[in-house]
């Protein structure tokens, strides 16, 4: 039978029941353990009266309770949501009004969430809480204690059969444009995805992961589901913001692989003593990057600064693909270093112009995506599914290109495209030249409405200097860009806004620099 | 203003839109969900500018930087340091344009 996503679970706690699944802090807990709390979370669940496909929020940070929270929802045939704890009220009510969830799972901080929240008016009939602060119980909804519920007397798995093309989660994106969008994923798409993955980065049961990112966004999900298929070890370490017990943590744990989005790398590399732990880290085999498009200056840094046995994947994928599309081997990375590689097992990826047709080599298309992985589609949208899924499969949205040998290039984002003075205009290849000058920690180019050229381009930078000359820079980029590509205005900033995946928020950065109206000459009054 | 009523207003001001709420000195900021790594950048550009001191790596650790008492200790200390070692940190940069 096709193995459904806990299932993972429960072949590792067979086969290899007293390995140490995943590390959080001083706490570590075994594949046995692990999936006896899954299955108490399940076992309650269905006591509950929880039905196949109804939706179970959880508000958990990366922990021993989002492992038994995740397997155990969908080991009770359920469809497991998981969420930012960090998410605003406002918009935490949006997407519970989207979900209607039956049940939340949380620790303290969901807690001091939900509790802005009237829960009954979503349906939510119960709560589990795990260190319940108890001061309030929201109206209409049930709460258990998670200590009472999630024990660790043995319960052994229920065997349920669970189609494979069930659902199994919803993970919501966050688009550059508009309300997030939830992503269908069933149990084959992530299987499949899982796979692939294992077998690319040759991943097995001696891996031992750290994990920076969030499991709810897509990538972090991928780390928890691959290391635990393999019987690996995944180290949480919540507190990334703090790099040097990060690294030291990799150190003592023997840790295998380390992954991040391009903003992790960039602050690896200028803000983290990684450099001086060049020599103690020898059982770092290798590095993944993925959730965006990584400046060629990072790779080659990172190449030079990590230890020489450390090897460097770069990979590209989405969300609706739950998670990853294509990579680039290691060996391969110094002569494609701007490519994303080529499609990882079990996945086509083609270049198709606007009607469907693949384009010739070297020519410019949208990436379009086939493959088990690709979801099902967006939850309860059905006009922004039929956009981005027909027959030819998942319509990514970056456009780009094929070279002879096969490898793919992302040359930019459909919808990031922007006109300038009668120029289409991708900011990709600027914000690429820009970090090339090699003064920048990290650069957004943004089009800012102009009376005159219908959008300005402007860049929003983090310098490395201490005084930043913005004519420096702009003078280093007339050497790579044509000079209707150079940017009108780099305002300095300390810091790109960031969404809790690490990916840069572009639509928060205009807000995070200097106003300036673009419509007069000076700069206005405050 | 005091060093911890300094810091406080700077991260009330940058993470917090102006609403203090529930801080106080010892509020952790990770576990507050206050800061991530880009607000860390943030808090050492404000640290390195405003004080004249600088932060190495490895000392991008909770216990400088994960509180408003924290951090003020840690600047404290920084800065009775520098004057110990006597080093010249009055290098010559110019204060005011400290371009954010």
């Amino acid at each position: 039978m096709e193995p459904a996503v806990h299932n993972l679970l429960e072949n590792s706690a067979r086969i290899r029941p007293d390995k140490v699944a995943l590390v959080q802090g001083d706490l570590r807990i075994t594949y046995r353990q692990a999936n006896i709390r899954a299955n108490r979370v399940a076992g309650w669940l269905i006591d509950e009266g929880v039905l196949p496909g109804e939706r179970v929020v959880m508000l958990l940070k990366n922990g021993i309770e989002y492992l038994a929270g995740y397997y155990g929802i969908l080991k009770a045939g359920a469809v497991a949501v998981p969420l930012n704890c960090d998410l605003r009220v406002d918009a935490l009510r949006e997407l519970l009004a989207d979900l209607h969830p039956v049940a939340v799972i949380c620790g303290s901080e969901g807690e001091q969430l939900l509790n802005g929240i009237d829960s009954d008016l979503f349906g939510i009939r119960l709560l589990l809480i795990k260190d319940a602060s108890g001061s309030r119980t929201p109206r209409g909804a049930r709460v258990f204690a998670w200590d009472e519920v999630v024990t660790d007397a043995d319960l052994p798995d229920h065997g349920l059969a669970t189609n494979a093309s069930a659902l199994a989660g919803i993970i919501y994106t966050s688009g550059s444009t508009g309300a997030p969008k939830g992503v269908m994923l069933s149990h084959r798409n992530i299987v499949s995805n899982t796979c692939s993955i294992i077998q690319y980065l040759g991943l097995n049961e001696n891996d031992v992961q750290m994990v920076v990112l969030p499991f709810f966004y897509v990538m972090g999900k991928s780390l928890l589901n691959t290391h635990v298929a393999v019987g690996g070890t995944v180290v949480v370490n919540n507190e990334f913001a703090y790099s040097a017990p990060v690294i030291r943590q990799m150190a003592q744990e023997g840790v295998t692989g380390f992954s991040g989005v391009p903003s992790t790398y960039a602050y690896l590399l200028h803000r983290s003593p990684l450099a001086a732990f060049r020599d103690k880290l020898p059982a770092l085999r290798y590095c993944t990057q993925a959730g965006g498009h990584m400046a060629r200056e990072i790779k080659q840094r990172l190449m030079e600064v990590l230890p020489p046995h450390t090897r460097l994947y770069i990979m590209y994928g989405a969300t609706e693909a739950a998670a990853r599309l294509t990579y680039v081997e290691p060996e391969m990375l110094v002569e494609k270093i701007d490519s994303i590689g080529r499609a990882i097992p079990g996945v086509t990826v083609r270049v198709l112009d606007e009607k469907g047709e693949e384009v010739a080599e070297g020519e410019i298309g949208e990436l379009v995506a086939s493959g088990a992985n690709i979801m099902l589609g967006y939850w309860r949208d059905e006009i922004a599914t039929g956009k981005v899924l027909d027959a030819n499969g998942y319509h990514t949205g970056d456009m780009g290109y094929r070279d002879g040998d096969g490898y793919l290039y992302v040359t930019g984002r459909k919808d990031h495209l922007l006109k300038v003075g009668g120029h289409r205009l991708d900011p990709q290849e600027i914000e690429d030249a820009l970090m090339a000058t090699g003064e920048l920690l990290e650069v957004a180019v943004l089009g800012v409405d102009d009376h005159l050229l219908g959008k300005k381009l402007v860049a929003i930078a983090v310098s490395l200097q201490e005084n930043p000359s913005d004519k420096v820079l702009l003078s280093r980029c007339l050497s790579r860009l044509p000079r209707h590509k150079i940017p009108s205005e780099i305002r300095f900033v300390a810091a790109l806004p960031k969404y809790a995946s690490g990916k840069i928020d572009r639509a928060a950065c205009l807000e995070a620099s200097p106003l300036a109206d673009p419509s007069c000459n000076g700069r206005q009054g405050d | 203003m005091s060093l911890q009523e300094e810091i406080r207003s700077f991260i009330v001001d940058n993470f917090l839109f102006g609403d203090a709420g529930t801080l106080n000195n010892d509020s952790s900021f990770i576990k507050e969900g206050i800061v991530d790594s880009t607000g860390i950048l943030q808090l050492v550009a404000f640290i390195q500018e405003q004080y004249r001191v600088v932060v190495e790596d490895e000392e991008l650790i909770p216990e400088n930087l994960d509180s408003v008492s924290k951090v003020a200790a840690f600047i404290e200390n920084k800065m009775k340091m520098a004057a110990l070692v006597g080093e010249e940190l009055e290098v010559a940069v110019g204060g005011a344009d400290g371009a954010v």
